[in-house]
């Protein structure tokens, strides 16, 4: 006669116990989670919450340009139109991750600085940065674009550093003859 | 003078009793009445809840030009008052240690507390980021209040209540300092070179110099002000003895 009555007891107890197991469960799960998402804001410091989008798609690798604005920046580094071509190569690639876009960034910072007698140095520097990030994020990284002169990161590089060094060759009246890569 | 049973209870009930209803929460419940589930939501769910968003909001800024997001990193020193805080609240009894974390407690049971434990901690060490002024003289004369009033406290007889009123009271005080005194005293940030801004506006862009106060926006008060309300009201929920009514 008891033993219907001591199943049932028992039946609740384990109930009981199984709710609170899924509690603890639910908050150790809500604490880990948290702490991760915490850490992940800290440690990328977005400043906005596209930001906060973006660098979660490279956390979990979903990051992808954006092939149009990316489109629309070729379309004006080829009109030589070097500073609407970067805005858009960086509104493509916010993140910086994607070794096409940084190389044509780096590429309209070389074209857009150099001069016939003298180069922009800031504008150089600033192709060597870029450079630089493609080596990072590609050390084999080839350009496919052949209508560049420069198609490797290394080579693009070497001619960034030559134009920020002063050389006894730049005092040579045949410079004035050389072409823009 | 005998009195009938209408009159005696008319000596001792001047009110009418109204039956609650079975599951009634509130304060007018009876704590027995409570459901148990309830009690677990609020100490496994909503407490780490509360701490992680103060964990989260505690380090936020916003950029005075842009109100782009500034997250700070906290200091050194804001996890060692953060630890003599928690040594603090186990003292005064806010948290009974030995309910918290036992051996005869299912593993499961353990980490769980353990990881609401970890939130109180990461919530208390953000707070103190927030209130603590980030650099020049006004960090060293705000920090070295906090140690003055922790060191005391570690040695003073509390009791939970008092201890809460107190910290409250600190870090209330601590927020107004910063976000109401110090911000006013900040000069914003202004178009033109530093001689512009000298000119336009003399003693604010002097006391910026002199106390070296970082620029942020307005809305960095109105997020730490909330960010210390949920802290303090997070501390108000927490269960000197967790799983168990308090």
């Amino acid at each position: 006669m008891n033993r219907p009555a001591k199943k049932r007891i028992l039946g609740i107890e384990t109930i009981v116990s199984m709710k609170e197991k899924y509690i603890h469960i639910l908050s150790i799960a809500i604490v880990a989670a948290g702490f991760v998402f915490v850490a992940f804001l800290y440690s990328t410091e977005p400043r906005s919450f596209a930001e906060v989008a973006s660098k979660s798609q490279v956390a979990i690798g979903t990051y992808e340009i954006d092939r149009a604005q990316f489109d629309r920046g070729l379309a004006a580094f080829r009109a030589d139109q070097f500073v609407e071509a970067r805005a858009a190569f960086d509104r493509a690639d916010p993140e910086k991750r994607d070794a096409a876009a940084q190389f044509y960034t780096a590429y309209s910072l070389y074209r857009q600085g150099w001069g016939r007698f003298s180069s922009d140095d800031a504008l150089f520097k600033s192709g060597v940065e870029a450079v630089n990030r493609v080596l990072e994020i590609d050390p084999n990284f080839r350009s496919s674009d052949t209508t560049l002169s420069l198609r490797s990161p290394i080579e693009l590089r070497t001619e960034l550093e030559e134009g920020l060094r002063i050389t006894t060759s730049d005092f040579n009246p045949l410079r004035f003859t050389r072409e823009r890569k | 003078m005998k009195q009938t049973a209408e009159q005696k209870a008319a000596d001792f009930v001047d009110a009418e009793i109204i039956p609650l209803e079975k599951g009634t929460l509130g304060p007018h419940a009876p704590a027995e009445s409570r459901p148990k589930d309830s009690r677990g939501v609020k100490d496994y769910v909503i407490l780490p809840l509360l701490f992680l968003a103060v964990t989260l909001l505690g380090g936020l800024r916003f950029g005075a030009a842009d109100n782009a997001f500034l997250f700070i990193k906290p200091d050194l020193i804001c996890l060692v008052y953060s630890a003599i805080l928690l040594l603090l609240f186990v003292r005064a009894g806010l948290v009974r240690l030995n309910s918290w974390l036992d051996e005869d407690f299912a593993l499961l049971r353990n980490v769980a507390n353990a990881g609401i434990l970890l939130t109180l901690f990461a919530a208390s060490t953000q707070v103190f980021n927030s209130v603590l002024p980030e650099q020049g003289i006004a960090f060293w004369v705000v920090a070295f209040f906090f140690f003055w009033t922790l060191w005391n406290n570690l040695f003073a007889e509390f009791d939970a209540r008092k201890l809460l009123r107190s910290v409250g009271a600190m870090f209330a005080l601590a927020f107004v300092a910063k976000y109401l005194v110090l911000a006013n005293l900040t000069a914003a940030p202004a178009d033109g070179g530093w001689l512009a801004r000298i000119f336009e506006n003399p003693g604010k862009e002097t006391l910026t110099w002199l106390l070296d106060l970082p620029r942020y926006g307005r809305s960095s008060g109105y997020v730490q002000f909330f960010a210390l309300s949920l802290f303090l009201l997070g501390l108000y929920l927490t269960p000197a003895r967790i799983g168990e009514k308090s």
